[in-house]
């Protein structure tokens, strides 16, 4: 858990004016994600013990938890790249069956940043990002790369578009990947730990990248252990321990006065 | 998380990453007698390795000097017969058609160093240490072999003007270097020049005992010394134009046709130059063309809307309905080139979808398919037609251009077959993986010999009535069919350490499976199958030779059986063999070395 050590550190990078947005009200927006009982096993291992949410329009929710908890599994399963085996999973009305075309339809309206960046070694960083607009969204060539340059301009990197991903700091990386999904125009954004992979002083980069777009309105998911960015942005933030939701609250419940023992103990150890 | 934690960094280090500030460790130079001390001297038990390894590659030398020089040898069996060795039985008079072959070769060649880049800067210094290199050589060979006094004495002025060239070169300034392509010119402008002032004919150059066979002493042919001087020359002038072309075409265009001409190139040389069919107009224009003309255009109409995104679901069922169309056909008596374009259309029709997109895309892609059915339609009508030079009772091409034709056919069959067989091999679709195992598991269990012999006596008996397939294009096939299972294992590997995380950036952004293995798996896994691929091209080129079992006229073929039964190369066998070891060896090792850049520019070598 060395990433947790490095909260505090790029906390004070990270405060101007959140408070604001956790007193939204979102209640009459739309659903995005439903989960209803969502259960998950690998093998005789159950990984998800019936997760239930709804996260609706615009919002930015935090999932937070010790490693092994199963965020990761419930946020792969909602762009189904783990299968869920109950449970209901309706992602902006479409539910997630075994029908190819629903999963392909859902996939190109959920943008996912793994923490691994997961860049396409072979392809220059521009083609990374307009790869699949040309091909999944049948864009053409020219406009999908004039699409390109400007997301790399809204991350902060458009000099970099004739780079290949190997040339580029993990910061830079970061943010192509983010480019790479908003190319797609998704509805929806997943983040699973978007900088657990960085050094500290590269954090903040893509931190900042993440913190324009759910001012911008995008609705957002995020598996994180920088608390800074969840008091600041989020909300509201997800507690998870051994696959079921522990505990549910906006950031300022949260941090001052959680109901639970175990996120008690949970926060504890990572604000110690 | 933490088992992951890295494997970022360790793909990056898979592609060409110019590290600015990683310049390499600066290399000890010692003067050369500490090397040696250093290197071979160390220690008492290194020296008496040293100085036994030494020995043994004395008495090695010496051995093969002997043979070498030994005036009973007979290195003009293959000098004389060069032409037998090259093509066989290739009418002579029609060998303009040949050199035309050799210099499309050529200039293919000189466009592609100049595109690619090829050739690098290499030192002066290191120039002159190769040439000292070659003196040391020249002077142990000059007192190892058995040379009369004034041979020897001959051999060694060289050996000494080499050293002296050579040591006086490499003690110039390092920062000086020259071009490692002017050097190739050069030295195969001096071996050219060579061909037409060394008397290579001549026995008596080496040694004054009377060798039992002289032909006539002294000069090469005119039809062997001036085409090649042409060759090079036109080589030469390729490179030139290339360099030209370079700054003007995109280096992708230029690259992609290049690609492209190096797969057809051979094709048309075969079909059309080297074979020289005698086209029946009538036939042509009755048959062919339309036949031709019905699919370009009934097909092109049928994928220019396939490939349009609004087609959906129907187009998904359209094209399967084509594929069915495709299997039937062979149920039907009709033309085989109908099924082949029925089948043909299939596969095009079922990537449909995967490859819509706007028009410019849709169009790219009919054109593609019109490209593809033109040259399909040629290729057939031109094996369906007599050729005008015809050998009686064999195939018209023989010695190494069959060879290479063996190796090229079998190369350009085997790696579609092979990746398409690592693709259903990996895929999830349990029938595509079962049917590929039991196809690669049971070619890899059965010798080359006993495919090659099965397909050229047992297969010609299975075909239908009224189709007939010459020998060497049963053999052909069967022997891609065996390297496309092997193809198919080292493809399987490459796309094996396609990591998990690329399959799900893949699908994250809604790739199909289709367009995620043709753009993001298949590119990764064919860079890291590069080495063990150039392994198997490679092998393949060697193993060609096993067509001496089949009784047909390859390389090996004309210098173990052909050449050593003239009257005047009685007993020459050891001798060809030599020189054929020689020319496998060159072209191995010119391959070999090419691959290592390629691993290098790709960046694979930085692992
Ligand atoms: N592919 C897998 N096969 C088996 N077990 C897995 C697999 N992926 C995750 N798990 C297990 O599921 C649990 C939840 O994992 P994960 O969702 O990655 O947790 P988190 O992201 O919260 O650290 C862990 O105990 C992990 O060992
Ligand atoms: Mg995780």
């Amino acid at each position: 858990m060395t990433d947790v050590t490095d909260v505090t550190e790029t906390e004070t990078g990270t405060d101007s004016g959140g408070a604001a947005r956790s007193g939204r009200d979102l209640s009459s927006a739309k659903d995005m994600i439903v989960c209803e009982g969502v259960s998950k096993w690998y093998g005789d291992f159950q990984a998800l013990e019936g997760v239930s949410a709804t996260i609706k329009e615009q919002e930015v929710v935090v999932v937070l938890g010790p490693s092994g908890s199963g965020k990761s599994t419930w946020i792969r399963c909602i762009n189904r790249l783990e299968e869920h085996q109950e449970g209901l999973i309706v992602v902006d009305g479409v539910e997630l069956s075994n029908d190819l075309r629903n999963i392909e339809k859902v996939r190109s309206e959920v943008g996912m940043v793994f923490q691994q960046f997961n860049l396409f070694p072979h392809l220059k960083v521009r083609d990374n990002v307009s790869l699949a607009p040309i091909w999944v969204r049948k864009k053409s060539k020219a406009e999908a790369e004039e699409q390109a340059q400007a997301l790399l301009e809204l991350v902060g990197i458009p000099e970099q578009a004739d780079k290949f991903p190997g040339q580029l700091s993990g910061g830079q990386q970061q943010r192509v990947a983010i480019a790479r999904a908003l190319a797609m125009e998704p509805k929806i954004m997943l983040f699973d730990e978007p900088t657990s992979a960085l050094d500290p002083e590269m954090i903040k980069e893509v931190l900042d990248v993440m913190k324009n777009l759910a001012l911008s309105g995008m609705t957002m998911m995020v598996v994180t252990h920088e608390m800074g960015f969840a008091k600041e942005v989020a909300d509201r933030i997800i507690f998870m321990e051994e696959g079921q939701i522990v505990e549910v609250g906006t950031p300022e419940h949260f941090f001052t006065n959680p109901t639970e023992d175990r996120t008690k103990l949970f926060l504890s150890q990572i604000l110690a | 998380m933490s088992e992951f934690a890295g494997a970022g960094a360790e793909i990056g280090s898979f592609y060409p990453m110019p590290r600015p500030d990683a310049s390499p460790p600066v290399e000890e130079h010692l003067p050369p007698r500490e090397w040696l001390k250093k290197n071979l001297f160390s220690n008492v038990f290194n020296s008496a390795l040293t100085v036994a390894a030494g020995l043994l590659i004395i008495v090695m030398l010496r051995g093969l000097l002997g043979f070498i020089f030994n005036p009973l040898r007979q290195w003009n069996a293959t000098a004389v017969n060069l032409r037998l060795l090259m093509t066989h039985a290739y009418p002579a008079d029609q060998y303009l058609r040949v050199w035309f072959s050799v210099a499309a070769f050529l200039i293919l060649t000189g466009l592609s160093i100049a595109v690619w880049r090829a050739g690098s800067r290499v030192p002066v210094p290191d120039v002159g240490k190769r040439v000292t290199a070659l003196g040391v050589f020249v002077t142990l060979s000059a007192l190892l072999a058995p040379f009369s006094g004034s041979a020897r004495l001959s051999w060694l002025a060289v050996a000494v003007f080499l050293l002296a060239s050579g040591l006086s070169v490499s003690r110039t300034s390092k920062d000086r270097s020259v071009s490692s392509l002017s050097l190739l010119v050069g030295v195969c402008g001096l071996a050219a020049l060579s061909l037409w002032v060394i008397p290579y004919g001549h026995h008596s150059f080496v040694s004054d005992r009377t060798p039992k066979i002289l032909a006539e002493p002294g000069t090469v042919d005119l039809t062997t010394k001036l085409p090649w001087t042409i060759m090079l020359l036109i080589a030469v002038a390729a490179y030139g134009v290339g360099l030209l072309l370079r700054d003007r075409i995109p280096a992708k265009v230029a690259r992609t046709s290049l690609v492209l001409a190096w797969i057809l190139t051979p094709i048309l040389l075969l079909f059309l130059v080297l074979r020289d069919p005698d086209f029946d107009m009538g036939h042509v224009l009755s048959t062919d063309i339309p036949i031709f003309l019905v699919f370009a255009v009934l097909g092109s109409a049928l994928l220019f809307w396939l490939t349009n995104p609004e087609t959906g679901e129907v187009g998904r069922i359209v094209a399967v309905t084509v594929l069915f169309l495709a299997f039937g056909s062979f149920l039907m008596p009709m033309r085989m080139v109908i099924r082949i374009f029925m089948l043909l259309l299939a596969i095009f029709s079922l990537a449909g979808p995967t490859f819509s997109g706007d028009r410019r895309t849709r169009h790219n892609y009919v054109a593609i398919w019109t490209g593809t059915a033109v040259f399909v339609s040629w290729l057939i009508t031109a094996i369906n037609t007599p050729s005008t030079a015809p050998v009686p009772g064999q195939f018209f091409l023989g010695g190494f251009s069959m060879t290479l034709m063996v190796a090229f056919f079998t190369l350009l069959v085997s790696f579609p077959l092979g990746v398409m067989l690592a693709l259903a091999r990996t895929s999830n679709m349990p029938i595509f993986r079962l049917l590929a195992t039991w196809f690669i598991e049971f070619v890899r269990g059965v010798p080359l010999i006993t495919i090659l012999i099965f397909f050229s006596v047992m297969v010609p008996l299975f075909l239908p009535d009224g189709m007939d397939l010459s020998e060497v294009a049963a053999v052909t096939i069967g022997y891609a069919l065996f390297a496309s299972a092997y193809l198919a294992e080292n493809v399987r590997g490459g796309i094996q350490s396609v990591t998990r995380g690329q399959h799900e950036a893949a699908e994250a952004v809604g790739m199909t499976t289709s367009q995620k293995t043709v753009f993001i798996v298949l590119p990764q896994a064919l860079r890291v199958a590069i080495p063990p691929l150039v392994g198997q091209v490679i092998g393949t080129f060697k193993e060609t030779s096993l067509l001496i079992i089949i009784g047909l006229f390859d390389l090996l073929f004309v210098a173990k059986a052909i050449i050593p039964n003239q009257t005047a190369f009685m007993g020459s066998t050891r001798e060809n063999l030599m020189v054929i070891s020689l020319i496998y060896w060159v072209i191995s090792y010119s391959m070999s070395k090419a691959s290592m850049r390629i691993e290098k520019r790709v960046g694979l070598g930085e692992q």
